[in-house]
């Protein structure tokens, strides 16, 4: 379940430069706003850098550490079942799970976007099937899927697959995550173009000699954009929530350790068992700032750039 | 509540069954990671493979053949046996951990949608109130949080730390002999799980009840009804809260399917002898019978979850029962 | 005919309630709205009396403060909105400064409100037989029988079969929505009972139909009605009196035989010529150019001066003073600076105004 970006009003186009400047300034007024994009800024920091930052991801012949001990001055994080610096291994899951996480959006806000749009604007019967595969999808819950399409992916494309750096398995992820979220885009991007469609004919009544397309242009493109923009970012949350439920469950790659990896590891090695809590913590509260923070920018943004009618919430 | 809804609904409902079993056909047969392949897994005997194959009609052409034979077994109850128990009917392997998900996403529901819908209708219509903020902030941190990431620290803290509750299983191996230490047995182990999977509804819930509420609050009728200086409570209680229901009622229903999802990871951190650990087992063993009756029994859930959901909507929204 | 609320109704009156004093009076009252960009003064300085078994009709176009008005006397104002000053007494009592709680005994009970039912003014997965009994068990603490009871009787009362009790609001049509709602506004016996466009969005029969039940209620009950309309033939069908407002102030106020047939205050003989006459030779619509001014920054003066063509240089000044006429006719405008003033109005909006002393000013 994600939260979702609704209805909006429609807003003449006024000049692009201005607007911008004033949505910014909106924007920045919003506390929540505020403190989620300096914690994504953070992330993004750590997932860029994180060789810069930490050193190289560290893996099982380059641990130096005595295994599944608390955080100490030479490992502020611990070590991990391995004897792996956990800090090491949680600022590159910050890159590792961030790709995922925008890939698996480019897909879903891609193909929902699309599909929302060339639904609501064609109408009819494509429409109503369109909306019936959508809400087939709906239905399929994303984890369960993953593990039935992981398998048929896996050997369509190879266990030793690459793509942008991702292996195989995570491929299949983006993939999973991207089939079961396209349908909460679609459905939102379509009710707007509808009601956008609908002003239009009104408003069609009184432009004498326009183009359709260049009504479409000026009139549906800049409101569906706000909405997409405030749908993606809301899509990035709920894609690395998934992943990293997906990457518990088994779905994960053992030598690109996103956070749910690293849980997943931790799983494995008993550590809730044991009580080894540094092995959870910073992994957890990654996953959870980073979900939250996407969650409140996306929030603002919906806000700043689609204003309800009456200044609700 | 008329016929003609349920009936509706009810088609639509096993329209979008045979959609899945569809698709499992197509996923399972179809595609290259065929069971076929998984009829080359080197654990069974010779006899095994061939009756399997005869039984899954894979000396047949594929369509139509094979898809009535897959249908048939299906409705039939026959979903296969699994690989990784040896000949256990897959249906026996599933069922056997249907009950111990059921117990517990039953009561983590029960406890969320409660807690919930109340803590949501509350913090709604007192905006910005102390309640809201805090409650609101909590929620939404919890929202953010996988079952398993609440999971975890709660086993840490209160299990492995305070030794309050055990830290993994649905009961103490080679435990009490009698039903009510067994009982006891099971509600002691039933705390800490239920106890993460409700935290993170309640989450969800609450900030779903509280939009709900808000929009509610806005409407004419509110304003009649202070206008016959109604208290505020009641007002609350007997106008806002039955409308706001509505569109949570299919919110939640809708909602059931990533539980599901979500519990299987939980289930994963607690050792809980359900779906969720078959899953991760089954994954690991490439056991696709096993991992394909999931599916389905997961998918069906949902489904019928929706239809539930519906047809107590239909109850519900006099405007619908016409 | 029962002498108003005080001869006829059962209930006791409000304890506080002084026997002499007119039923309503309010006087100078100001309501103001506080908005992302400024304060908007929607209600500024209106006072207007209600007397006992009166109708009275508050008409101007939308947004002139006349629902605000009506609404502020119990309080049921959106978060952003309160009454900066004036008072309201009912019965003598001044509504404003009481507490929240203190006022809700006088809401439904002595002031009820209809509102238009066409929309979703009714609680829609609630029976309106409950939410008639609603205010009969909960605030007069009768038991749910009798309330029930009574509920049946309220909706014999506007014409709707009792049985009907048991109907949702979607499943009645959208006059006898209004009719329900009518119902469950007299269902506490209030001494006032306030239609917020109680016939706009029915249909012509319909409205015809509220109407004369509306009269009818009067009669009986001895009712004191006020309609806040911008259709200014149900004023003229079922008032006594009307309260001519614009933007947010008081223009005309006065007996509706003498409001309409002879207009003081150009909004006013705007208003009534705007209004498509059946018998009238076809002519094109006599609109009023422009719009409402921005009640944020109300232009000083008269708030009409913008609009009327009968402004001269003192209105776009000084705020027109309210005089009263000896047919009980109240104006603001500075055409009549005096009780005795008789300006022609016809040339003064042709725009040519006489001054007091001869002289043509302008």
């Amino acid at each position: 379940m994600s939260l979702q970006a609704t209805e909006l009003t429609v807003e003449p186009p006024a000049a692009p430069t201005r607007r911008t400047r004033d949505a910014l300034g909106r924007y920045l007024s919003r506390t929540d706003g505020v403190i989620g994009l300096a914690v994504l800024v953070l992330f993004g920091i750590l997932a860029l850098i994180p060789t810069l930052l930490v050193g190289p991801l560290q893996n099982v012949t380059t641990a130096t550490g005595t295994p599944l001990q608390p955080p100490s001055l030479a490992f502020p994080f611990g070590t991990d079942e391995l004897g792996r610096d956990l800090l090491n291994l949680t600022v590159h899951g910050a890159r590792i799970s961030m790709t995922i996480g925008l890939m698996a959006t480019l897909i879903t806000v891609f193909l929902g976007a699309m599909m929302g749009i060339v639904s609501g604007f064609a109408g009819g019967v494509l429409d109503a099937f369109l909306m019936r595969v959508s809400d087939f999808f709906l239905v399929l819950p994303t984890v369960v899927l993953a593990l039935i399409l992981a398998p048929v992916l896996l050997d369509l494309i190879g266990p030793d697959a690459e793509l942008f750096g991702i292996r195989s398995t995570l491929i299949v992820v983006v993939v999973v995550i991207g089939l079961t979220s396209w349908a909460t885009t679609a459905r939102i991007i379509r009710s707007q173009v509808l009601s956008i469609k609908e002003r239009m004919f009104v408003d069609r009544a009184r432009v004498v000699g326009s183009g359709s397309g260049w009504i479409m242009r000026r009139h549906i493109l800049p409101n569906v954009v706000n909405l997409i923009v405030a749908q993606a970012v809301l899509t990035f949350a709920a894609a690395v929530f998934t992943e990293t439920t997906l990457a518990f469950i088994g779905l994960g790659d053992p030598s690109a350790p996103s956070w749910g990896q690293i849980l997943n590891a931790a799983q494995s090695a008993g550590a809730p068992g044991l009580g080894a809590w540094w092995y959870i913590v910073p992994p957890a509260a990654c996953v959870v700032l980073v979900v939250l923070a996407f969650t409140l920018v996306g929030n603002a943004l919906d806000e700043v750039l689609n204003p309800k009618a009456g200044g609700r919430r | 509540m008329s016929a003609r809804y349920i009936l509706r609904k009810l088609a639509q409902a096993i329209f979008t069954i045979v959609a899945i079993v569809l698709l499992l056909f197509v996923l399972f047969r179809m595609m290259p990671g065929s069971p076929d392949r998984a009829i080359r897994n080197p654990n069974l005997t010779p006899q095994q493979v061939a009756a399997a194959r005869a039984r899954w009609g894979l000396d047949k052409p594929l369509l139509p053949d094979q898809l009535v034979a897959y249908i048939e077994s299906t409705l039939s109850g026959d979903l296969g046996y699994s690989i990784k128990y040896r000949g256990q009917p897959v249906t026996e392997v599933v069922a056997d951990a249907a009950g111990p998900t059921i117990l517990l996403i039953g009561i983590s529901e029960v406890i969320a949608i409660v807690l919930g819908l109340l803590l949501g209708a509350y913090s709604g219509w007192r905006r910005g109130g102390t309640v809201d903020r805090v409650g609101g902030g909590i929620g939404l941190i919890l929202y953010s949080m996988p079952y398993f990431v609440i999971g975890m620290p709660l086993i840490i803290i209160f299990a492995a730390g305070l030794g309050w509750f055990p830290t993994s299983g649905m009961t103490t191996p080679g435990g009490p002999t009698d039903p009510w230490s067994q009982f006891t047995d099971l509600v002691h182990h039933l705390v800490l799980p239920v106890l993460a999977i409700s935290l993170g509804l309640i989450g969800g819930y609450s900030i779903l009840m509280r939009s709900a509420i808000i929009d509610t609050r806005s409407e004419d009728y509110i304003t009649t009804a202070r206008a016959k200086g109604l208290a505020d409570g009641r007002i609350l209680r007997h106008h806002a809260f039955p409308n706001a229901l509505l569109p949570m009622v299919t919110l939640i229903a809708i909602n059931i399917g990533y539980v599901i999802a979500g519990a299987i990871t939980a289930e994963i951190v607690f050792n809980w002898p359900g779906i969720g650990t078959l899953t991760v087992v089954a994954l690991d063993a490439r056991d696709y019978p096993v991992l394909e009756a999931i599916f389905l029994l997961v998918a069906v859930s949902v489904v019928i979850a929706n239809l539930v959901a519906d047809i107590i909507y239909g109850f519900l929204d006099p405007r619908v029962r016409a | 005919m029962s002498a108003g609320v005080r001869g006829r109704r059962q209930w006791p009156l409000p304890r506080l309630a002084d026997p002499t004093a007119p039923l309503l009076e309010v006087e100078d009252l100001s309501v103001r709205f506080r908005m992302r960009e400024g304060s908007v003064k929607a209600v500024d300085g209106v006072s207007f009396r209600l007397d006992d078994g009166e109708a009275l009709g508050i008409a101007g176009e939308s947004g002139c403060g006349k629902t605000t008005t009506a609404l502020s006397l119990v309080r049921l104002l959106p978060p952003n909105g309160r009454i900066r000053s004036g008072s309201v007494k009912l019965f003598g009592i001044d509504l404003v400064p009481k507490t929240e709680k203190q006022l809700g005994r006088y809401r439904w009970r002595e002031i009820a409100i209809v509102f238009q039912g066409a929309m979703n003014a009714l609680n829609p997965v609630q029976r309106i037989g409950d939410q008639i009994g609603e205010p009969i068990e909960v605030r007069l603490g009768q038991p749910r029988e009798a309330a029930r009871k009574r509920a049946g009787e309220l909706l014999d009362l506007v014409g709707i079969p009792k049985q009907r009790a048991s109907a949702y609001p979607h499943e009645l049509s959208g006059g006898m929505r209004q009719r329900a709602m009518i119902a469950m506004a007299l269902a506490c016996d209030p001494a006032i009972v306030i239609g917020d466009e109680p016939t706009t969005a029915l249909d012509v029969m319909v409205q015809a139909q509220i109407l004369q039940l509306l009269e009818r209620l009067r009669r009986e009950l001895g009712l004191s009605l006020m309609l806040i309309t911008h259709d200014l033939s149900v004023i003229a069908e079922t008032c006594d009196k009307v309260l001519v407002m614009y933007a947010g102030k008081v223009a005309e106020e006065g007996p509706v035989n003498r409001v309409f047939t002879a207009p003081r205050h150009p909004y006013t003989k705007k208003l009534l010529s705007a209004f498509p006459n059946i018998h009238a030779d076809r002519r094109t619509l006599d609109v009023i150019p422009g719009s409402l001014p921005d009640l944020r920054n109300p232009p000083p003066g008269c708030r009409f001066a913008p609009r009327c063509p009968a402004a001269m240089a003192v209105c776009r000044e000084v705020v027109p003073p309210e005089v009263r006429f000896a047919d009980g006719v109240r104006v603001a405008c500075h055409l009549y600076p005096t009780p005795d003033a008789t300006p022609n109005l016809d040339l003064a909006l042709a725009g040519q105004v006489p001054a007091l002393d001869g002289e043509v000013a302008r």
